[in-house]
Formats: C-alpha cells, structure tokens, sequence
C-alpha cells in the first residue's frame, strides 16, 4: 500500500495509548524467544544446529503462506517459488560473478526484485474483480512448475536438474548461522504479529471471510491482496537466499510444487491464522524428516500424511488453533495470551467531513437502463430519478427486475444498455469499490457482515475507505458518523462490540450491515428488502430510523420492499417495475391505490404481501 | 505431417483418458480430487500385478476399475464425505490422501521403476506411414469411455439422480434422491476411472509410485477450463494437447510441457467459467 509512511504518522497521536500494551504483550515471548536463540548453539549439538537452520529459513516461507492462506484467505501453493527465485539469484549470482559483498549484494537486489515482479504478475493474474478463490489456487499450482520447467532448461547457467553447488558462499559459522536465521525468524513472526493485529491487519481478516462485502465498502481487494503478494513473494525469496547461503546447494527442488505443497501441509499441521503454529509446524516437520527420514524412510511421510488429513477434517483450525479455542473456552484470560485482542472499545462520533450538500440535489439518474441475460431481457429501458432526502420505495411482484435494478446501479458492469449517475457522476463500467467512492452505499439482501470480526471490527472496516488504517497499531476508539452511532445505539449492538459478528442474531446483523454502510457516508443508500425476517418491533424500529436518515441527513434512499403498508408507512414516492420495465412512478397516495398495484399484489395470481424474492 | 496430426489425435486421447475421472469427480461434487493422481497410479500397479498373474492384458482396465472404485469409494466414505462444504480443505485432504496412497505403494512395491509390457506391440501403416498401433488404441478407448459414460449418464437411473444433483442438489435431496449414494458412487466412479487411466498408459511409461503425479496439474487445468462438461473436455483436450504437441515439435519439449498449464491459466483469466457453454 502507498502513502504507507503518511498514513502511519497520522495516525500515531491517535493510537499510541493501544502501543505499549500490544508491545509489552510481544515483548516478553520474543524476549525469550531471542535468548533462545542466543543460547541454543551452546546446548545443541553440530547435526541438530544444521537442521535447525534450514528448518528456520523454511519456517520463513511458512509464515509467508499461513499470512496468505490462514489470514487473507488465498489458498497457495506458489510461495516455494519465491523460495526458489531467492536461492537461486544467490547461487547463480555467485556462480557467475563469484562471491563479494557488492556480488552478495546484488544477488540479494536480484532476488528482492525478481520476486517482487514475478508476485505482482501473479497477483495481477490472480485477483481482479470477481475472481475465485480456486483461481488464485491454481495460478498458485502453476507457478512453481513452470520456474522449475525454466530451472530444467537452464542448462550449465541453471545447473538443470542437479542444480547449482560448489560456488563460494557467506563466511558465518554455524552457531551464527543459527543466531541469524533464529533472528530472521523472530523478525518476521513480531513484524507480522504487530502488523495483522493492526487496523489494517483486520482488513485481511475482512476480506477472507466475505470479500464482497469489502468491495461494497469502497476498499479495492484485488489491489491490498496484490499487495500482499508482493511482500509475501518478497519475504519468501529472503528466506530461500538464505537458506542457499547457508547449504551452499541450490536444487530445483527447493522451487517446486512438492516444497510448495509441504509448506501447506506444515501451516495446516500448525495451525492455519497462527503465526506460531506456522513457524511450530515446519519445525517439528523439518526436524522429525531429518531424523526419522534415514530410521523410517516411508513411513514418516506416511504418518505426516495421515496427521495431514486428520488435521484437516477434524481440527480444521490445526494443533494451534485448536489449541486456541480449548484455552479460550476455559480461560477468558489465556485468549488474551494467545494472541486474540480483546480491548474495551470506546465509541466516538466523528463529524460529517462531506461538504453540506445541496437539499434538495438530483443524486440519482438512470437513463433508460436495460440488462440482458442472452435472449432473456430482465430490465429494458428503465429511466427515472431521485432527489436527496427522498426515500423511494421499489416494488413489483417476483422476477421483476429489482435486486437486477440495484445490481445495475452499484456495479458498473452489470447493465446492458443505458447510463447511471451517481450524485452527478457516470459510472461508467466501474468496479463496485469505485461506486462507493461516488458516494454509494448498498446494504445486500441477506444479511452480509465480517462472520469471524468482532462487531467493533466490521464496523472499523467499513472506515477504512476514508480513513487509510495504521499498520503498526490497533485504535481502540470506534469513531463512527452520527448516523451509523445512532444505529449501533438505537439496535443494542453498543453492547455487543467485541462480539464476533457470526453471533449476533439476524436482527442484529441486518443492523450491523446498515451501520456498516453508514460508516460510509453515502449520499444514495440502496436497501434490498431490509425488513425481510425481522419482527413486527424491529421493523418499527427499522423505519425509525430510516424516516429519521431522510429527514436530518438528507440522504436518498432506495429500498426494495414487499410489504406494502410498510412502504406506505415510510415511502416518499413509489416505483412500480413489472417486467422490466417502469410501470409507475409517482408519489405514495397515487400508486398504492392504483388498479395496477391491486392487480399485481391482491388479484388472482398473487396472495397479499408476496413472498421473498430470489 | 501425418505423423503430427496422429500425434495430436493420440495426445489428446491419452489427455481425456487421463482427466475424466477429475471431471466426473469435479463435475458433480463441486470439489477437485487432488488424489486422482495416486489413483493413476493404483491402477498402473494393479495392471503391473495382473500381468505378473498372468492376466490377459486385455482385462487390466477392468480389474483397474474395480480396484480403483473400491478404495475410492472406501476413501469418499472416510475422508471426503466430511468436506463438501469447504471445497478448498477438500482440495488439501485428498492431496494428503495422495501422500498416503503413495507411501502405501512405496511400502508394498518399492522405489524402482517397473515396466509393463503392452498388449499390442508393433506399428500399423496408415495412409503409408506406420505409427505405434497401441497409441491408436488409446484413440479408440477414449471413445469407448467416453460413450460409455454418456450412456450412463443418459440412459440410466443413476445418471438421472446424478444429474438432478448436479444441477440442485437440495432440491434433489427434496425429491427423495439420495444425494449422499449419488456422491459416493460418483466419486468411485472418478477413481476407478483414473486407474483405468493408470492401467492403459503404462505400457507407454513406466510405473514408479510418483507416475501420476505429472499427469495431476495437465488434467487439473483441463478439467477447470471445461466447466465440468464432457464434451468440451474432449474438445479441450484436443485444442490444448495439439498446440502441446506443436509447441514440442516445432519450439521446444520443455515450452511443450508447460503448454497446458499456461494457456489454460491464461483462459480462465479471461473466462472464468470455463468454456462449457462456449
């Protein structure tokens, strides 16, 4: 992410009082850790210290895919390639030029950039809007096989399948070798540590568990998980240089899909979304092969394949996520050792930033809008407008067009034919995060909220599209506009906001969506049938606070909605669609009563207050 | 010239033999059998065994079936089963099936390579240039498997619940189609067919307890660009495995071997759906 260094001096005022605690709660087991390190060559011996040397760079590359797979939910099995890419600009840099610092140096250049390019086009390749998780997994297959078809064809340059070794690497003793690669280690693990408990960190955890949600937050995902490719490809290919540097071989082996699948293995075993179970599980791994690989040749991998998929189908969360869960059920304190946050949440209100928009300003403008799907044509020629601080209701029977209707307006790509303005602005063919910065806000149909986020998280996540969150530290005020506080207030989500949001009841989530996309400040608000599910109560409540959002905020508001005493109750104006089209398109008392809306709600064919759409 | 173009045909029917079991799994599970590699390889071995029997060779693929569907089944039983609702952790443990299988058959048949000889040897001339008689056969079971698979998918009870559950399965379920029978017969199916696969390309290779590991991400990626239907996997096949072909003769073996994987990756960045209703 750019304007990283702004972004962080912004913020640090702000968030320092969250700093000391989060540093004295890493300090102590880095601390140990650290002396651990220092000490461990004087307790271990020659052939244990080797192994745990390699074993240290490999648990490198496993944080790098635990960060991958276990927090931002991208499935890989590419990062041996980085691996690769770092070990053989070392090997094949010293090969050619021999060993120096300014060769060492230019290997490490080499390799940094190497591995940064070849991430951004995998990433690039990987995520745009709308791709699957399974793509970004078989890019990641695809990867590693052809580096090592590349690494096959090098010839002398590559060494081809025997690989590249004899050539003069760093001069560092093994008990040093340790201490670095110890050090790297620990490095790693408290720069990630601090990193993902940080504001932004949560924004991985956002995307994992619904990644569009993030899209209709504003925030660009394709771009922050490039992003995080990048530095992952980079950390990864460190580890791989370093790995070389200490064993001096550089085989084909260490780039392939095989590494690439062990790694995978490893963060499951320990744990996916835990940074020490990551580095635990390619320990135990790496050492246990070393030892038991000449005692118990197959059957070693065969026990590591049986715990594989135990692991997965049993303990889905691995030995340290389990591990996590038992603690927390049984100590609500331990969870605060294992790295779960759990600080008192402040609520503040921020105030409105927009500038004071014209009252009574067209927001709204669809200009004869048609989508197709092949020959089926679900909107055709639909054109109307809407002012602020109208709250139009559209309604129609099944299959008429509307959830495609607000499709069309928050996606750029959806229609077919014809043109939308949003507070002044087409939309072109823009992606749904770039709407948002139109000032759109959409609220799905099914309550879609951040399952495993704390209800204080989801909320923080829906900011980060106006406010850039820090890096380095976790604010522990909740700074919400006055009408997204009203809503968490009004719906009794105040008292829930270190709940995870998979707990709530339906009510609530529909509640914590809309106070999500109120978080936004949007000018136009697009409701796909809110009060679906809820009680008779939490309806009123629901229009309270809509009439409310109108009348003081001025915002204009599009719901779809079923229930016609409900959008009697609340509606400024209705739009009747029926089969695609826009039948009528006028104030409330005119359109409830008109023998259309009778035909299509109370005639022969429909039952009064028609059922849910799909 | 006849010779690439027999190559191309005899490429892509070793292709779709080797990815119809993944794309039955695939098609109708919604999840990819990462262990349908060490199926191959089960059934190399069981055609290595009935050779050594004695068995006529002709009778390998059946065997190979049997075995195959058996402990496929017995895999979905145990393992699979529990999965359907994360088609990624599905991906993870049936690799660590193929870890497993494949240490079993380290354990039982050793490292080494193995060879198994082909039931038909020799050439046979066509329009005056002789090309290996056992590659052509393979043209002519890729045809077989493929119509008998449409067969049982069009003709049978069971490919009727098969279809209703792969276009709803609740709804199936519903219509008192035992969804649960449906996957673990198809997935036995899927297996069984990898080691009818295992069987009748080991006379062109060789049998090691790694062999179906190269054949894994070439059927992978085929598989992902049909969409999860059959005959645009044989058209697949024939597209990508020609231009694999092509870029072999005329560029390089190693710029060959990457064909597939590259060019289907690049097609579904631009087609994410795969090419089923193309």
């Amino acid at each position: 992410m750019p304007d990283l260094g702004s972004a962080l001096w912004s913020h640090a005022s702000l968030s320092l009082p969250g700093l000391p605690r989060a540093l004295v709660r890493v300090a102590i087991p880095s601390l140990l850790a650290a002396a651990l390190v220092v000490v461990g060559p004087w307790i271990l011996d020659t052939y244990t210290l080797n192994i745990l040397v390699r074993a240290l760079f490999v648990a490198i590359a496993a944080l790098t895919v635990d960060v991958l797979w276990g927090y931002s939910g991208t499935l890989t099995f590419g990062q041996s390639a980085f691996f690769g890419i770092g070990a053989y600009a070392l090997a094949i840099g010293f090969t050619q030029f021999g060993f120096g610092p300014w060769q060492a140096l230019m290997a490490l250049g080499a390799a940094v950039g190497l591995a940064a390019v070849v991430a951004g086009f995998v990433g690039w390749l990987s995520f745009y809007p709308g791709s699957t998780p399974l793509y970004a997994s078989v890019v990641s297959l695809v990867l590693p096989i052809v580096l090592v078809q590349l690494l096959y064809s090098g010839g002398t340059f590559t060494g081809s399948s025997s690989g590249l070794v004899g050539f003069e690497s760093f001069d560092l003793s093994l008990e040093n070798w340790f201490r670095l690669a110890g050090g790297a280690v620990l490095a790693t693990l408290v720069i990630a540590w601090i990193a993902l408990s940080s504001d932004a960190g949560r924004v991985l955890g956002a995307m994992r568990d619904n990644d569009e949600r993030c899209t209709y937050l504003g925030i660009d995902t394709a771009r922050v998980r490039i992003a995080l490719s990048v530095v992952m490809g980079v950390v990864a290919a460190l580890a791989g240089f370093g790995y070389v540097g200490f064993s001096g071989v550089a085989a084909p082996e260490n780039a392939g899909f095989v590494f690439g699948t062990q790694l995978v293995v490893m963060v499951a075993l320990g744990g996916r979304g835990s940074l020490i179970g990551a580095v635990v599980g390619a320990l135990v791994i790496e050492v246990a092969s070393a030892y038991l690989s000449s005692s118990l040749p197959f059957v070693w991998e065969l026990i590591v394949g049986v715990a594989f998929v135990l692991v997965i189908v049993v303990l889905p969360g691995g030995l340290f996520g389990s591990l996590r869960d038992a603690s927390a059920a049984m100590h609500p304190r331990l969870r605060v050792l294992l790295g779960r946050t759990l600080s008192p949440v402040s609520l503040a209100t921020l105030e409105r930033t927009a500038p004071a928009p014209d009252r009574d300003a067209v927001v709204v403008e669809v200009d004869s809008v048609s989508r197709h799907f092949g020959s089926l044509s679900v909107l055709s020629g639909v054109s109307f407008t809407a002012r602020q601080g109208e709250l139009v209701s559209i309604v129609g029977p099944n299959g008429a067009g509307k959830t495609t209707l607000i499709r069309c307006l928050a996606d750029g790509r959806e229609r077919s034919e014809g043109a939308v303005r949003i507070c002044g602005q087409s939309i072109g063919r823009l992606s749904p995060d770039r709407i948002v910065g139109l000032g759109l806000g959409r609220k799905f149909q099914a309550a879609s909220v951040f399952e495993t986020l704390s209800v204080a998280d989801c909320l923080r996540v829906a900011r980060t599209r106006s406010e850039r969150p820090s890096l380095i530290a976790a604010s522990p005020v909740l700074a919400l506009p006055a009408a997204a506080r009203a809503v968490v207030e009004s719906s009794g989500l105040a008292e829930r906001l270190d709940q995870e949001a998979r707990f709530l009841s339906h009510g609530l989530k529909q509640a914590l969506e809309l106070a999500m996309v109120l978080a936004l400040e949007p000018q136009v608000l697009l409701l796909d049938e809110p009060t679906a599910g809820l009680t008779r109560a939490e309806r009123q409540g629901f229009a309270a606070v809509l009439t409310d959002l109108v009348a003081r905020e001025r915002l204009c508001v599009l719901i779809i909605e079923h229930d016609l005493d409900f959008v009697r109750r609340i509606s400024s104006r209705i739009i009747l669609l029926h089969q695609g089209r826009v039948a009528l398109d006028g104030p409330v008392a005119e359109i409830v009563d008109d023998p259309l809306i009778r035909e299509i709600y109370t005639g022969s064919t429909r039952p009064k207050q028609a059922g849910v759409t799909p | 010239m006849i010779t690439l173009v027999l190559d191309i045909v005899t490429t892509a029917a070793i292709l779709f033999i080797v990815s119809a079991g993944l794309l039955v799994v695939f098609g109708v599970m919604k999840i990819i059998n990462f262990a349908h590699a060490s199926f191959i390889t089960i059934g190399a071995y069981t055609a290595l065994v009935a050779s050594r029997f004695g068995l006529p060779p002709v009778l390998a693929p059946a065997v190979a079936f049997l075995v195959g569907g058996l402990i496929g089944a017995a895999a979905e039983r145990i393992v699979v089963r529990q999965l359907y609702g994360r088609p990624l952790d599905a991906i993870l443990a049936t690799w660590g099936l193929s870890i497993v299988i494949g240490q079993l058959v380290t354990l039982g048949f050793g490292r080494e390579v193995q060879f198994v000889p082909a039931p038909v040897s020799g050439t046979l001339a066509i329009f005056s240039e002789d090309y290996s008689s056992y590659r052509l056969l393979l043209v002519v079971a890729a045809f077989v498997i493929a119509g008998l698979f449409t067969m049982l998918l069009n003709g049978t009870r069971l490919g009727l619940s098969t279809r209703a559950v792969i276009m709803n399965e609740n709804l199936a379920q519903g219509l008192g189609i035992d969804s649960t029978r449906v996957r673990l017969i198809t997935f036995g199916i899927g297996c069984g067919l990898a080691a009818i696969a295992g069987a009748l390309i080991t006379p062109l290779a060789s049998v090691d307890p790694n062999m179906g590991l190269s054949w894994l991400i070439g059927a992978f990626m085929l598989v992902m660009i049909s969409g999860g239907s059959l005959p645009t996997l044989g058209l697949s096949c024939l597209v990508l495995g020609g231009l694999q072909v092509l870029a072999s003769t005329f560029i390089s073996p190693i710029l060959g071997g990457l064909t597939i994987a590259v060019l289907a990756a690049v097609a579904l960045r631009l087609r994410p759906e795969g090419f089923a209703r193309a």
